[in-house]
């Protein structure tokens, strides 16, 4: 379970990113803050790094380093044209597909209903017949 | 790097980067330095914001909500993916492998003879795998070289006493046999050739899927030993 988890989060993860960045711009750290909220989910941090560096070599983001007012630089992020355009196509086939999800929760009971519906409709062509 | 940390938390910050870099070998220089930069950064930042404890703990807490350097550098099993793709020679794994076997695997004697032996089983098959190949190859070039002599004149071949095949008392129709059999052999040796590009591969995987084990095992122990020394 454990393992699917994971899996899951990961496919997700891409999407969540460049949801975060299509608001406003994100280093690092502030990116890992967004994404795990109020720390109802647990991310390996780093795990974000090797997406970045796919995400900009598909030219959906752009970086730039911007001096902090304390510490070292931070290496901020935001979407390109492109990536404002895959995000909305890909956040609109993700909320298709979590519909789906919600329609299979929904299944039983539709079913249940047709099932019922079915009986009552042999019930009245037996009566008919009769 | 600029001096942000205490003398005892840089060094822990230093040797993971230090291992960081290891892990991202083969990259460009410039990528390199970005993404070490580009995780001091990171990792400055979280030490920041988390206020609780002291330094020490702080600090390994900060590593640990990281991650290993091989989640930051790739996800876990596309690293092995990565590095098949990058074309790393055969050989150096092999070399690797004994030296782990020897240095890095508590064996003993039995352990490394075995793992040898399995080793040397292996480069035997592939030694041979490619012989034959080549072998085909060759002697499926030749043959055909032959037969075609043969349909043309076949005197020369009985001038310098070169024995082929004979299928039939005909020497054009032994010829013609003679060459369809040798392209067959030829077109063996090629297809064995590339099949074994895929059986390499399907090797390479193998071998640096223990190796990566191996790898993660190491980390982990290096990591429990600072974290002992700091204690």
């Amino acid at each position: 379970m454990e393992n699917k988890i994971k899996q899951l989060r990961k496919g997700i993860l891409e999407l969540a990113i460049l949801g975060c960045l299509y608001h406003e711009s994100h280093y690092g750290y502030s990116l890992v803050k967004t994404l795990s909220g109020e720390g109802d989910i647990t991310l390996t941090e780093g795990t974000i790094y090797p997406i970045l560096s796919r995400l900009a070599k598909e030219g959906l983001i752009r970086s730039e380093w911007i001096e902090s007012q304390q510490g070292p630089p931070r290496k901020y992020y935001s979407l390109t044209a492109e990536g404002k355009n895959t995000f909305e196509v890909l956040n609109g086939e993700f909320k298709k597909l979590t519909e789906l999800i919600v329609d299979v929760k929904k299944e039983p009971g539709k079913k249940g209903q047709e099932k019922e519906r079915k009986k009552i409709l042999v019930k009245k062509e037996r009566e008919d017949d009769k | 790097m600029t001096n942000n940390f205490s003398p005892s938390v840089e060094k822990i910050v230093n040797d993971y980067l230090k291992r960081l870099k290891l892990h991202l070998k083969g990259f460009p220089e410039k990528d390199k330095e970005e993404l070490v930069r580009e995780v001091y950064s990171h990792i400055y930042e979280s030490f920041v914001t988390d206020s609780t404890g002291d330094e020490i703990d702080r600090i390994l807490n900060v590593l640990n909500k990281l991650g290993e350097p091989t989640e930051v550098v790739s996800s876990r099993m596309s690293t092995a993916m990565v590095s098949m793709g990058k074309q790393r020679k055969l050989p150096l794994y092999i070399l690797a492998g004994v030296t782990i076997a020897l240095f890095g695997v508590p064996l003993g004697i039995g352990g490394f003879a075995f793992l040898f032996g399995i080793l040397i089983t292996v480069v035997a098959l592939i030694f041979s795998y490619y012989i034959t190949a080549f072998s085909l190859v060759v002697g499926g070039w030749l043959g055909l070289i032959a037969s075609i002599i043969k349909i043309a004149d076949p005197a020369i071949l009985d001038r310098y006493d070169i024995e082929t095949m004979t299928f039939f008392s005909d020497p054009t129709l032994s010829g013609i046999v003679g060459i369809i059999v040798s392209i067959i052999c030829a077109a063996l040796g090629f297809f064995m050739f590339w099949l074994g590009k895929y059986m390499m591969r399907g090797i390479r995987f193998l071998f640096s899927l223990p190796m990566e084990k191996v790898k993660e095992a190491r980390e982990r122990r290096r990591l429990k030993m600072v974290r002992s020394k700091y204690d």
